[in-house]
């Protein structure tokens, strides 16, 4: 019944549901008039294992553009990230693209990144993004891919599920913690990008 | 005593002065976890009831007569406890081989007394239905064999002995106990089999052969096994991280053996005696010395015991019924020697059905019996599950809602249009909306070294609010010249954001803008040449300005047409006013002064001092002064060299400066021919220029700025312009 923490970040273009995503996984709720998050939302959430629990402490960011630059504030550190892309909406998908590439520029080297294509309850009429396009470029940067939709819960909580079970493992993290601290400090600052 | 939370990191202490241990955190919070868990238990588990018979007997190294039918059987199976078949059946020896010196160090003779025993148990138990031996373990005199019926033994894993002596020398075998540990379906259980220090006086020994015992007992059973049972809810002191567990980490503990606990010394031996042989069994059992101990928490602490019901079982003389009186032997008061004790996390799941002694007179001991019955946990997986979901969720809940919280009345501080030297402030009220106290602090943003632009001062930057408290931060902005020219440079922008860090919570962005109205001071002549139009005109931002500079073609101007405007005003008032450039004009009107500049309209009345001080201070805010520093002269002057000097400063001055300068030093000689009336003086002019045109790096003035103060005092009285 060991629990492992981690940091997990939620990055993406605004409105393509971010906060509803976090706010279906941790409350089971979901607000059509979600509004824009200005700042940095802190959450925690465990999920359950076969054999151990994974507690995410999540940072869920603001999508708006003006916001962009102070992102790396909360995925430094991060042994998570969703990046998050609105499937009726191509722009937000190239928006995530340009995250998933930021991520593995300047993040974590060992980060788990998880493409979550948002919306998928909207009818296919609505949908600028094919699943096979998603899948493959997620495929190609060796990534999770899940469809989902905060609206209707489906494929929410397992997004969360799949990350966990990306994580090392309790031994393997033991061993980080020799060198790292878990949370790393908020404040923390680096010399070095 | 009391056991302490073990912890492998040690004990943060930031400079706050708390101190702070994440590890312990996580630890405690597991143990609250586990807790909850417990207290659900039943929702997640099967009981299934379970029968046990525990057997101990000191053999004083003697064997049955094998040979003779049923005296096994009359042992393991007495008649009083009926036809239920016992799942698992603990049979505890002491002294199956003598405990003289060679036996303790050497192992062969009691390996083989315990291989005699546990043949002819196993056949026993096996003439009633099938029994395997789990686990046999033996310490010199101690022997102890567990078997489980074959119909259970898919359900029986991660079984484990261990050995303690705490005999000679505090660890030899000849005392100590020997333990065998299993889990049973989803309980542990665990047997101790126990030979204690003898004498009657010797309480205190036995007390400390029970705790030593306790404690040494350890089981490696291996990280997994140990998960196994915390998530069984079977291990009572959360042990997460460890591959052991000790006694008590079991739901049950059957402690069973010779302990050794007499009568004690209040009725003498001779009274032991008598009662012992009329069943005074009550008065007995109020003077036994184990019953006292436990009684007093010496020993034995969370145990219980069946009430004594038969006689003593020590000490006899082997083969007869008799207690030991022969005046050849020592004379040894009978006892209650050997006895059946158990411990269970959950007291209501164990029953103990019987507590007897056999009759078997082999030995100077009794055998004793216990049987009992428990409830043992079956766990139903998908349903604990479930159940700890549950359980780790109402956590995140409360941790979720008690992270601090903050409510702002406004997160964006928009001031509005901004002028040049504007001076303004806005405030922010922050109330902490949560639960729990909150800390608020500002903080850069990324590499950042300050919390926000210059031109933007907060204060405080940090507090602490107390559950509905409330707090204003203000913000207040400062338009100095400095900031002005890098707006005009399109350099800089009126906007900012500013984090507002909750510490464990999130974080808020507080957004600070304005929009500056451009103004011609604190621009270039180089730029102000060119515009036209009114500089109020020309946008900001680099991109609307290329754009607006597209529509409007450049003008070429020779000065600008605000520097102009100034001295055509000054002009048109008079030079013959008193200290001219001298006397302070009125800030309201110098203000105004530069709005019509930059809006290209009448500038109506004013004073000429205050059309002077916007001359001056007009020259003084240009983002390159008029006379750039690198012009000064380099050697000193004198009346020698200040005419080649003069000659080649006006060479190198840029072309646009050129004209400025001229056209200024013109009219300034101009403003001399009225020296009668406006009490000026070359000289006096001359620091006037060196006031406005040259702006000194590095404050104090140098020589090289003295030495082109004397080049504008020679333009001011020579005619070489
Ligand atoms: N149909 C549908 N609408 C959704 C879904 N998730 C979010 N939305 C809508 O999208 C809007 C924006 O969602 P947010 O969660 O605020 O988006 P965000 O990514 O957090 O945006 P920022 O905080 O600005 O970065 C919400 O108001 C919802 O109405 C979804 O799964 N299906
Ligand atoms: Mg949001």
């Amino acid at each position: 019944m060991s629990v492992r923490h981690f940091k997990l970040v939620l990055l993406g273009d605004t409105a393509v549901g971010k906060s509803c995503l976090v706010v279906r996984f941790v409350r089971d709720e979901f607000f059509e008039f979600q509004e824009p998050t200005i700042g940095a939302a802190f959450l925690t959430q465990s999920v359950q294992l076969d054999s151990s629990v994974v507690k995410f402490e999540i940072w869920d960011t603001a999508g708006q553009e003006r916001y962009r630059s102070l992102a790396p504030m909360y995925y430094r550190g991060a042994s998570a990230a969703i990046v998050v892309f609105d499937l009726s909406n191509k722009d937000s998908y190239n928006g995530a693209k340009s995250w998933v590439k930021e991520l593995m520029r300047r993040g974590d080297p060992n980060v788990v990144i998880a493409l979550a294509g948002n919306k998928a309850d909207l009818p296919p009429s609505q949908r600028k993004v094919e699943t096979e396009e998603a899948a493959a470029y997620a495929e190609e940067n060796n990534i999770l891919y899940l469809e989902t939709s905060a609206k209707n819960a489906s494929n929410v909580k397992n997004l969360f599920v799949e990350i966990a079970k990306k994580l090392p493992t309790a031994t393997a993290q033991q061993e980080r913690n020799d060198t790292f601290t878990i949370a790393p400090a908020k404040t923390e600052k680096k010399n070095c990008c | 005593m009391a056991s302490m939370l073990a912890t492998t990191s040690p004990d943060m202490e930031p400079e706050d002065g708390r101190v702070v241990n994440q590890e312990a955190i996580t630890k405690i919070r597991e143990a609250w976890i586990f807790k909850q868990l417990s207290q659900r238990q039943s929702e997640f588990t099967n009981f299934s009831s379970i029968n046990l018979l525990c057997c101990t007997w000191n053999v004083n190294a003697k064997k049955l007569d094998f040979d003779t039918p049923n005296l096994m059987s009359s042992w393991l199976f007495p008649p009083a406890n009926g036809d239920v078949l016992p799942d698992i059946v603990a049979v505890g020896f002491q002294e199956i081989v003598d405990l003289n010196a060679v036996n303790v160090a050497v192992d062969s003779k009691a390996k083989q007394r315990s291989e005699l025993w546990q043949e002819q148990i196993h056949k026993t138990l096996n003439t009633k239905t099938s029994y395997t031996l789990v686990s046999e373990v033996h310490l010199v005199g101690m022997l102890l064999c567990v078997y489980v019926k074959n119909t259970h033994i898919a359900k029986v894993s991660n079984v484990h002995s261990a050995t303690v002596g705490v005999g000679v020398m505090g660890v030899m075998g000849n005392k100590g106990g020997v333990s065998v540990r299993m889990q049973f379906y989803d309980s542990s259980v665990c047997f101790v089999c126990s030979h204690f220090a003898a004498h009657r006086e010797n309480v205190a020994g036995r007390n400390a052969d029970f705790a030593s015992i306790l404690n040494k007992t350890s089981f490696e059973i291996g990280k997994e096994a140990v998960q196994e049972a915390v998530r069984a809810g079977s291990v009572s002191q959360w042990a997460s991280g460890s591959s052991a567990v000790g006694l008590k980490d079991h739901d049950f503990v059957f402690w069973l053996g010779d302990l050794n606990y007499r009568i004690d010394e209040t009725l003498s031996t001779d009274e032991v005696f008598v009662k012992s042989n009329n069943m005074e069994i009550e008065t007995l059992r109020a003077h036994d010395q184990l019953n006292i101990e436990r009684f007093n928490n010496n020993v034995f602490e969370g145990f219980e015991e069946g009430v004594l019901k038969f006689a003593p079982t020590y000490k006899y003389q082997p083969n007869t019924d008799l207690y030991e009186c022969r005046p050849d032997k020592k004379l040894r008061a009978p006892a209650w020697c050997d006895r059946v004790l158990w411990h269970s996390q959950n007291p209501a799941h164990v029953q103990q059905k019987n507590y007897l002694r056999s009759e078997l007179n082999i030995s100077d001991h009794k055998p004793v019996m216990a049987t009992f019955n428990t409830q043992v946990k079956n766990i139903i997986a998908a349903k604990r599950q479930e159940v700890y979901a549950e359980v780790m969720r109402t956590l995140d809940k409360f941790e979720n809602q008690s992270l601090p919280k903050v409510d702002l009345n406004k997160i964006d501080v928009n001031f509005g249009e901004l002028y040049y030297e504007n001076k303004a402030s806005e405030s922010i009220l922050v109330t902490n909306s949560g639960k729990v106290v909150a800390h608020f602090r500002l903080v850069p943003k990324l590499e950042d070294e300050g919390l926000c632009k210059d031109w933007i001062s907060v204060s405080p930057t940090f507090g602490m609010l107390i559950p509905g408290e409330s707090m204003t931060i203000n913000f207040s902005i400062n338009l100095d010249n400095k900031t002005a020219q890098q707006l005009n440079q399109g350099r800089e922008s009126l906007d900012d954001i500013i984090i507002l860090r909750l510490e464990n919570g999130r974080d808020h962005y507080l957004t600070v803008s304005g929009t500056y109205a451009r103004s011609c001071f604190g621009m270039s002549l180089r730029d102000l040449v060119v515009i036209g139009e009114p500089v109020r005109d020309l946008p900001l931002e680099p991109k609307a300005r290329a754009e607006f500079e597209k529509k409007h073609p450049p003008a070429s101007l020779s000065v600008p047409k605000e520097l102009w405007r100034i001295v055509d005003a000054i002009n048109e008032k008079g030079l013959h006013e008193k200290d001219l450039f001298l006397t302070p004009g009125f800030a309201a009107e110098v203000k105004q002064i530069r709005e019509c500049l930059d809006t290209s309209s009448d500038f109506g009345l004013f004073h000429v001092h205050s059309m002077c001080e916007a001359l001056v201070s007009f020259l003084s805010s240009l983002s390159e002064p008029l006379v750039p520093s690198s012009l000064f002269p380099t050697l000193e002057i004198d009346q020698q060299n200040i005419m080649p000097w003069s000659r080649r400063f006006l060479e190198v001055l840029p072309p646009i400066h050129y004209n400025c300068f001229v056209y200024i030093i013109s009219f300034l000689r101009e403003v001399l021919l009225f020296s009668n009336s406006n009490g000026l003086t070359a000289q006096k002019l001359a620091r006037v220029c060196s006031n406005c045109m040259i702006q000194s790096d590095g404050g104090g003035k140098n020589d090289r700025s003295r030495s082109m103060a004397l080049i504008f005092l020679h333009f001011l009285t020579t005619n070489s312009i």
